[in-house]
């Protein structure tokens, strides 16, 4: 907290005076034990008002309603009970939980949630009994919940997991019941919880996070990040809570808070009057659209509608880079069931695929490329067990298939899996020299590891291989994006590899 | 073989009721009493169908249904919502929650047989 030109000591008079002015505006009145809330709640307005002194502070206060709630809210914030704001925990139970869920493939079962300035824990304990509470345990689900703070004081406490009176105001009689046990005259929460909750030290300001908080978390709760740090640091440290949360994930943040100031990366979701951020899902992994121009003599029926929340428009100008040579002229004779399925790809319909797909494996089960064909399908469609599987049946039957371990590497990607994606993707390379999207898949992966060089070098094989075969066995997997606009893509990368390593 | 049929209700009375009839449809039903148990047997039993009251303790059926329609694993598993009387709020909030059919109680036997008969065909293809 920056105070210059304020006594950062609060005398005992002037915490009177405050006290008294707040118990008779607000009936809330703060024990002496509270001094040091309202010490630091004062500075903090104080500061950012401006006032040199906490008297001129005074003065103000006695006459803005606005600004005495202002006030509140800090002195309030700094007092943690169990399920503070209650709405927020009824749209976590009732909204995004099932979204998260939603979103998932079926063999993973995690779900992610960390609680950023913990304090003493009982946010994350909180977090644990909604979850317990929300039911998704008995399908299968499993709740894993890190709770961090800069106090190592105050995380000590949060391991010790026992909690007076006071933080109990918002906690039910079933709820006590269900997820606490009586200890001397405080209150301990139940193993059961205890054991889907860790803690662990961090401070939200100090870069880069380490690698265990970056990335693969469903849910932040931050909730008062834009109360403490000053508007630079609010603007990191949300930024870092983008990067961590994965596609579609959620940030919490205090209920008087907003972050339209800050960043507009987020959806802003109303669930019962709670505003929730939400990060935006990016189109599909290889973008399976309907390609209205083709009207080929194929069964075709309407295009089943995709689970698949939020899935942008794309133009029907934009199109598939290898669609010069459409399979077209040759279905429309004799058409060659995998031609067929090809085509039912590029249209748009990914469950008339699995189904010729089907035909193909009955009578011809070792048909390479009818596995990969499903393989392509299931990714797209987010059942990465099927893909997985259908991938190691294709290569079972020829292990160099260079697709196939392409896709093999985008799903561990996906999976938040960098080790095994490098893998597959370097054995893609071993296999195609030239499949750009490898090398770039490889370069974003490195990049996101800070490895600059290591980036670069792949960015820079990227271009090469797009200017020496643009029409690479990869160009499929666009999804109607042009070449040129993936080399700019890692154009634009590699100057940012470059800029980190100080060379640009 | 014949199809599992899992039944949620809170009344030990009419959960009996309904197995009666399903049984009698030739159907092997399995139950549960209250929301979470519910959930628990639908990962353990894997039915082919639940019938699922909408007044449960611990978990009402709305939020179970949801859970289950909300969950890769067991979205494809068709839910019929049983509940005492018409209300259209509910009746939009069964929708909503992704229920596959709505019916009140007491349910004819022969709604009840021909609603389940009709939701497994539209699975079994």
């Amino acid at each position: 907290m920056n105070g210059e030109g304020l006594a950062k000591d609060l005398t005992l008079e002037e915490f009177s005076r405050f006290r008294d002015f707040i118990h008779s505006t607000s009936g809330i009145f703060l024990e002496d034990g509270k001094l040091d809330s309202l010490r630091i709640s004062l500075v903090t307005r104080a500061t950012r008002l401006g006032y040199p002194a906490f008297d001129d502070y005074y003065r103000l206060l006695v006459q803005d309603e606005r600004e005495f709630n202002e006030l509140m809210n800090l002195v309030t914030i700094n007092e943690t009970s169990f399920f503070r704001f209650p709405q927020q925990f009824d749209a976590l139970k009732s909204q995004v939980l099932p979204e998260i869920m939603s979103g998932k493939t079926q063999s993973n079962r995690a779900i992610r949630i960390w609680s950023a300035g913990c304090s003493t824990g009982e946010e994350p304990y909180s977090l644990g009994m909604a979850c317990a509470d929300a039911g998704i345990q008995g399908l299968g689900w499993k709740p894993q919940i890190l709770g961090t703070d800069v106090s190592t004081k105050a995380l000590a406490l949060a391991k010790k997991a026992t909690y007076g009176k006071r933080a109990m105001l918002n906690v039910s009689k079933d709820v006590l019941a269900r997820h606490f046990e009586p200890a001397a005259d405080q209150y301990a929460v139940a193993p059961h919880i205890r054991g889907i909750v860790d803690f662990g030290y961090h401070n939200l300001i100090k870069e880069p996070y380490p690698l265990s908080l970056m990335g693969n978390w469903d849910i932040i709760f931050c909730r008062n990040v834009t109360i403490y740090f000053k508007m630079e640091s609010t603007k990191r440290v949300v930024s870092n809570f983008y990067n961590s949360l994965n596609e579609g994930g959620y940030l919490f943040i205090g209920h008087s808070e907003t972050l339209s100031s800050i960043t507009d990366l987020f959806e802003v979701v109303e669930v019962g009057g709670v505003y929730l951020y939400r990060k935006p899902r990016a189109k599909r992994m290889f973008a399976i659209t309907p390609k209205p121009r083709f009207s080929a003599g194929t069964p075709v029926s309407p295009a089943r509608e995709t689970s698949s929340p939020v899935r942008p428009a794309r133009k029907p100008a934009a199109r598939h880079a290898a669609e010069q040579d459409s399979p077209v002229a040759a279905v429309a004779g004799n058409p060659d069931l995998v031609t067929q399925a090809r085509l039912c790809l590029e249209q748009g319909h990914p469950d008339q695929v699995i189904e010729i797909v089907a035909r193909i494996l009955l009578s011809d089960p070792n048909n390479a490329e009818a596995h990969l064909l499903s393989a392509y399908v299931y990714a797209d469609s987010g059942d990465y067990p099927q893909a997985l599987e259908a991938c190691h049946r294709a290569l079972a039957i020829n292990p160099l298939l260079p697709v196939a371990r392409y896709i093999l590497g985008i799903i561990h990607q996906r999976q938040g899996d960098p080790v095994r994606a490098i893998s597959e993707l370097k054995k893609t390379i071993y296999i195609e020299a030239d499949f750009a999207l490898a090398h770039l898949n490889l370069a974003n992966i490195y990049k996101a590891q800070r490895k600059w060089d290591t980036a670069a070098r792949e960015y820079e094989n990227a271009l090469r291989a797009l200017y020496k075969s643009p029409e690479g066995s990869w160009t499929e997997f666009l999804g109607g994006f042009k070449v040129d606009l993936l080399a700019k893509t890692c154009e634009r990368s590699l100057l940012e590899c470059r800029k980190a390593m100080g060379v640009a | 073989m014949a199809a599992r049929v899992l039944a949620v209700d809170d009344s030990p009375t009419i959960l009996e009721m309904i197995k009666a009839i399903l049984e009698a449809g030739g159907y092997e039903v399995i139950t549960a009493a209250d929301g979470a148990e519910a959930l628990e047997t639908a990962r353990s039993e894997k039915p082919d169908l639940i019938l699922l009251d909408v007044m449960l303790p611990k978990l009402d059926g709305y939020r179970v249904c949801r859970l289950l329609k909300f969950d890769q694993k067991y979205k494809s598993i068709p839910i019929i919502m049983l509940t005492a009387k018409t209300e259209e709020q509910s009746m939009a909030t069964g929708i909503r929650t992704g229920a596959n059919q709505y019916l009140t109680k007491p349910v004819e036997p022969d709604t009840l047989l021909s609603a389940v008969a009709e939701e497994l065909a539209k699975v079994q293809g």
